[in-house]
């Protein structure tokens, strides 16, 4: 590999950095313990356990993403600057998954996080939307299969994840396990970038193969997405179901999926869904604007790195 | 649907515009929701008695007759109160109101709140308790949170929003203060403690050298404190910690704020201030090296505390001192490692000491040293010294500060109907003074002494913004200034004669009058030589019916004052109002709001609140934070800080393509034409939408 020349950097690749590093945190900077009480006082044993649940299959697919598919996809782009993109991407993966545990070890004791854990590595749904993900990631040889790695990564990260999201914003939004819904908010934050960049590097390569290839790779793609969204709706029915919420989480993932495809520039699997039909309180707990808050009981999202370090000289004391 | 969804369809626009109509059914909706929830009974004195029975509330019987608190309820009732938005309804509900015990019933509403506050203030004085009921009902005057939440109420904690602790170097006065911090953290005060009196990292203890650890360690151990004493888990103690920025631990404790800042060293929920003397704008200016000194050699040296010291005019005896140990930094570098930790974490506020202790009326008394957590308290201070069994301790004073605001906007119709601006004030004036005098707070002695010597109280203002929006004025126009340069010389002008009826009628001034700028008459020469009368059409139509005081208005009032003093040592401050400008439907305090409809996450809860007055008409102009130009914000705040004995929350509000240069030269700007401090910066994070925008 050549040197990399970062005098050389395209607008798009300098712009998605920039964003990245702007945006790094650390999971330190969210006090968690401000949930205790409302997790050990108001939430019931099924509502915790649900809880539980999509925040430890969020886990998982934050580790896989993490360890195998930026890093993956990531070995196979030609582009340095995109390298470069993705690889502090799948850092921040890393760091997604290290959150969820701080949450659980705010909240839960070893044995129900060593229990919880458990759950994850027997889980089949889990299990057979990774691998089906994972086996697109390790068999990377040529363009084509590149791009649909790409594909099933904006998948992952601009679909799959949002059941597991649902929830911790839907209690955000009623005034619970607010501080928790912070770090969700600051990983969404952080997703929503990450399925941009890639849908735009899968679309930028869609582009370079010819009409009969283009029609080809979108009818795999369509075709994994179906197996998904059907392993998606039994893994939503499996943990929602007690709780009384699938329906809601089915029109949220479905949502979701229609994003998936527009960030890969494909015709969406929903069209006819509308904004009305998704959970008000979930679907504002999606906005990652800068919100107002309290300094003294939360530390918000809007903070971040400086990035236009300028010093002062003689002349700014004129 | 529920209110919580009716709330969230607030911000979704259909055809072009928000849904505001939904704020009123999820107000409704709420309503109905709080209605079924609530205990009933038959009158209000059934009530009261059911209430002090089970010790919900204290015993108003005893203080007042049965006649005269109906009278008084019937006085409430009739100005019929409603709430103007959900999120008033749902703050006072949530936060304010009485619930039973197992927390599933609410046992007030809004009426009830203000009778039981106005009652308890009034302590058997019938007239007192209906003038504050008036002021309270029509929502022209807003007691802060601690006296609004626990006014009345049998368990309560503390009426005084906030404390100001200073620190002496020793081990003694360290872990008093930690014990003071937990205590007031018990009732629910904001505290901030000082810091740089304590000797740096690597100074001597005893003879031993190399062996202090700083004060990063001292705050770790009051962050620790905060979030242990917890009110029982309703709210966690809030804390800030002040450094000079010429103590040599100053780049340590900047770094606790930082995003990758090591585990040992960060600090989560602890603000922290910095205290700037002008001589450090001085070096920045010439771009001179500047020195940090170690504070346990200048004591030492020149045998005083190191925030008894004016550094601007010791500051070159200090480093010429072959006694005092030094460390050389380069003070544009430290200004901008400031600026680049506000981009991280909006800390630290930047306290412009010099001008506090050059405008402060008792500078004859003592040096003002630090502020409060919000920034908007300047109040003389002495360290206490504290023995090893206690025997032999020095109290000296420190700071509690009872706040309140006006809500200008109704402030306004009612002073334009004709109503008298002197007795709103006077109204106001009066219930902070009777929560100053109610309080004693016996774990906190420093605290307790000053309250009984000085009385100080802040009364602020908040729906300046809302205020503008109504009139069609905004930040940065001429207008505004000049609206802003009358109002608060009348605020100014009434509440000194507040505080003087108030010294006349209890025959008491306040510690130190006789050696205070109101004493001597040089407080009063701004006014006495300048008339204030509006020149724009716009002010002068909003004061059309509305008699401003003149010179010689100013001129009777030095008199009067002379002769009968003043009662409180400190009156006004302009606190950065949040919870209790919700409840108002208020903006806060004097700053421009962040968004048309606000996404608030307030602890307990994210709800959706749209602006005060807000409709498709005025959605143009209603300006929002950070497209408000800073250095007229500066200029404004400068304007009313002029009439403002103590000081304003100022907040700067930046987004992520703002430079540190630039937000460096805000804070030059700002200490240049004046400003006390400055709080928070908010930096909002571009998205890459905006930033797309702004990159083609």
């Amino acid at each position: 590999m050549k040197a990399i020349n970062w005098n050389d950097v395209g607008e798009l690749d300098k712009l998605f950095w920039d964003q990245n590093v702007r945006q790094f945190w650390v999971d330190e900077e969210i006090p968690l313990s401000n949930d205790k009480l409302v997790w050990d006082k108001k939430l019931n044993p099924d509502e915790k356990t649900a809880y539980q649940k999509v925040l430890g299959g969020l886990t998982f697919l934050d580790t896989q993403q993490a360890s195998l598919g930026m890093p993956l996809v990531a070995l196979h782009v030609n582009n340095p600057y995109a390298k470069s993109v993705l690889n502090f991407m799948g850092m921040m993966e890393h760091m997604h998954a290290k959150s969820y545990s701080s949450i659980f070890m705010t909240l839960c004791s070893t044995e129900e996080i060593n229990d919880l854990f458990g759950w994850v590595d027997r889980d089949k749904f889990l299990a057979e939307k990774t691998e089906l993900i994972v086996s697109y990631y390790k068999s990377i040889n040529d363009e084509k299969s590149l791009y649909l790695a790409m594909v099933c990564s904006v998948m992952l990260e601009t679909f799959l994840f949002y059941s597991g999201f649902f929830y911790p914003l839907y209690l955000a939004g009623k005034g619970m396990m607010v501080n928790s819904g912070e770090i969700i908010n600051l990983i969404i934050r952080d997703e929503s970038i990450h399925g941009v960049y890639v849908g735009l590097q899968a679309q930028e390569l869609f582009g370079t193969f010819s009409p009969s290839l283009q029609s080809q790779m979108a009818n795999q793609a369509q075709a994994v997405f179906k197996l998904l969204f059907d392993l998606e709706l039994e893994y939503t029915q499996s943990i929602y179901d007690k709780i009384g919420l699938r329906e809601s989480v089915v029109n949220f993932v479905k949502y979701n999926a229609n994003k998936a495809f527009a960030n890969c520039g494909l015709d969406l699997p929903f069209s006819d869904l509308k904004d009305a039909d998704i959970n008000p309180i979930v679907l504002m707990g999606l906005n990652t604007k800068t919100k107002t808050h309290d300094f003294f009981s939360t530390k918000g999202n809007g903070y971040v790195k400086a990035m236009r370090v300028e010093e002062l000289t003689d002349e700014d004391f004129l | 649907m529920q209110y919580h969804e009716l709330n969230s369809q607030v911000p979704v626009k259909v055809d072009g515009f928000y849904q505001l109509n939904k704020d009123q059914e999820a107000l409704e909706s709420y309503l109905e929701y709080v209605e079924g929830k609530t205990l009933r009974f038959n009158s209000i004195i059934e009530k009261l008695t059911w209430l002090t029975e089970n010790h919900y509330y204290v015993n108003f019987f005893s203080m007042y007759s049965y006649d005269v608190i109906e009278k008084i309820y019937n006085l409430i009732l009739s100005y019929k109160f409603s709430f103007p938005s959900f999120m008033s309804a749902f703050k006072f509900y949530n936060d304010y109101a009485l619930k039973s015990m197992d927390g599933e019933l609410f046992l007030e509403n809004y009426n009830d709140r203000v009778l039981s506050i106005a009652l308890y203030l009034g302590e058997g004085n019938a007239q007192v308790a209906e003038r504050i009921a008036c002021v309270l009902v029509r929502q022209l005057y807003q007691p802060a949170t601690p006296t609004f939440l626990n006014a009345g109420k049998y368990h309560r904690g503390e009426l005084v929003s906030c404390f100001l602790l200073s620190m002496e170097d020793s081990l003694n006065s360290i872990t008093d203060t930690v014990s003071t911090a937990m205590q007031l953290s018990k009732i629910g005060g904001g505290l901030a403690v000082s810091l740089s009196n304590l000797r740096a990292k690597s100074e001597p203890i005893r003879l031993i050298k190399n062996v202090a650890k700083g004060v990063v360690p001292v705050m770790k151990l009051l962050e620790d404190s905060f979030n242990y004493v917890d009110q029982m888990g309703q709210r966690k103690g809030a804390g800030a910690a002040y450094l000079n920025i010429f103590h040599r631990d100053i780049v340590e404790f900047l770094d606790t704020k930082k995003i990758n800042a090591d585990e040992k060293s960060r600090i989560q929920t602890l603000s922290i201030g910095v205290v700037i003397p002008d001589k450090f704008f001085e070096l920045v200016r010439e771009n001179k090296p500047m020195y940090v000194f170690y504070p346990y050699s200048v004591q030492k040296a020149l045998g005083q505390q190191f925030d008894d010291i004016d550094i601007t005019a010791m500051y070159d005896e200090m480093v010429q001192h072959p006694d005092i140990d030094k460390e050389e930094v380069n003070p544009r570098t430290l200004l901008l490692q400031i600026a680049k930790i506000q981009f991280e974490s909006g800390y630290p506020y930047l306290i412009y000491i010099d001008n506090a202790n050059r405008a402060n009326p008792l500078k004859n008394l003592s040096r003002i040293r630090m502020s409060n957590l919000c920034t908007e308290i300047f109040q003389v201070q002495k360290t206490s010294y504290i023995s090893d069994d206690h025997q032999e301790d020095e109290i000296g004073y420190d700071v509690s500060c009872v706040l309140g605001s006006l809500n200008l906007v109704n402030l306004m119709d009612s002073i334009q109907r004709g109503e008298s601006l002197e007795e709103i004030i006077f109204s106001a004036m009066t219930a902070l003074t009777r929560v100053t005098d109610k309080s004693n707070i016996k774990n906190a002695r420093s605290i307790r002494r000053a309250n009984s010597m000085f009385h100080s109280v802040g009364l602020g203002v908040m729906n300046l913004q809302g205020f503008f929006v109504r009139n069609f004025m905004g930040y940065g126009s001429r207008e505004a200034i000049e609206f802003c340069d009358i109002f608060f010389m009348m605020l100014n002008y009434y509440s000194i004669m507040a505080s003087s009826r108030i010294a006349k009628e209890k025959g008491e001034s306040f510690h130190g009058f006789s050696d205070s700028d109101y004493k001597n008459g040089t407080y009063f020469d701004q006014y006495i030589h300048r008339e204030f009368i509006p020149e724009t059409e716009k002010v002068k139509k909003i004061f059309e019916n509305v008699k401003l005081p003149s010179q010689t208005d100013w001129m009777a009032l030095r008199t009067f004052v002379l002769e009968h003093g003043m009662y409180h040592a400190y009156r006004l401050s302009i606190a950065p109002t949040q919870s209790i400008s919700y409840v108002q439907n208020s903006t806060p305090s004097v700053m421009p709001i962040m968004d048309h409809i606000e996404s608030r996450t307030y602890g307990n809860s994210t709800t959706y609140y749209p602006a005060p007055y807000l409709n498709a008409q005025n959605f143009i102009t209603y300006q929002l934070a950070h497209n408000v130009d800073m250095y007229s914000l500066i200029d404004l705040m400068a304007v009313i800080q002029k009439h403002v004995d103590q000081g304003i929350s100022t907040t700067l509000f930046i987004d992520s393509n703002t430079s540190t240069k630039e937000l460096m030269k805000y804070y030059i700007y700002a200490h240049k034409v004046g400003l006390k401090s400055l709080y928070y910066t908010r930096t909002k994070n571009l998205s890459i939408e905006e930033c797309a925008v702004c990159a083609v």
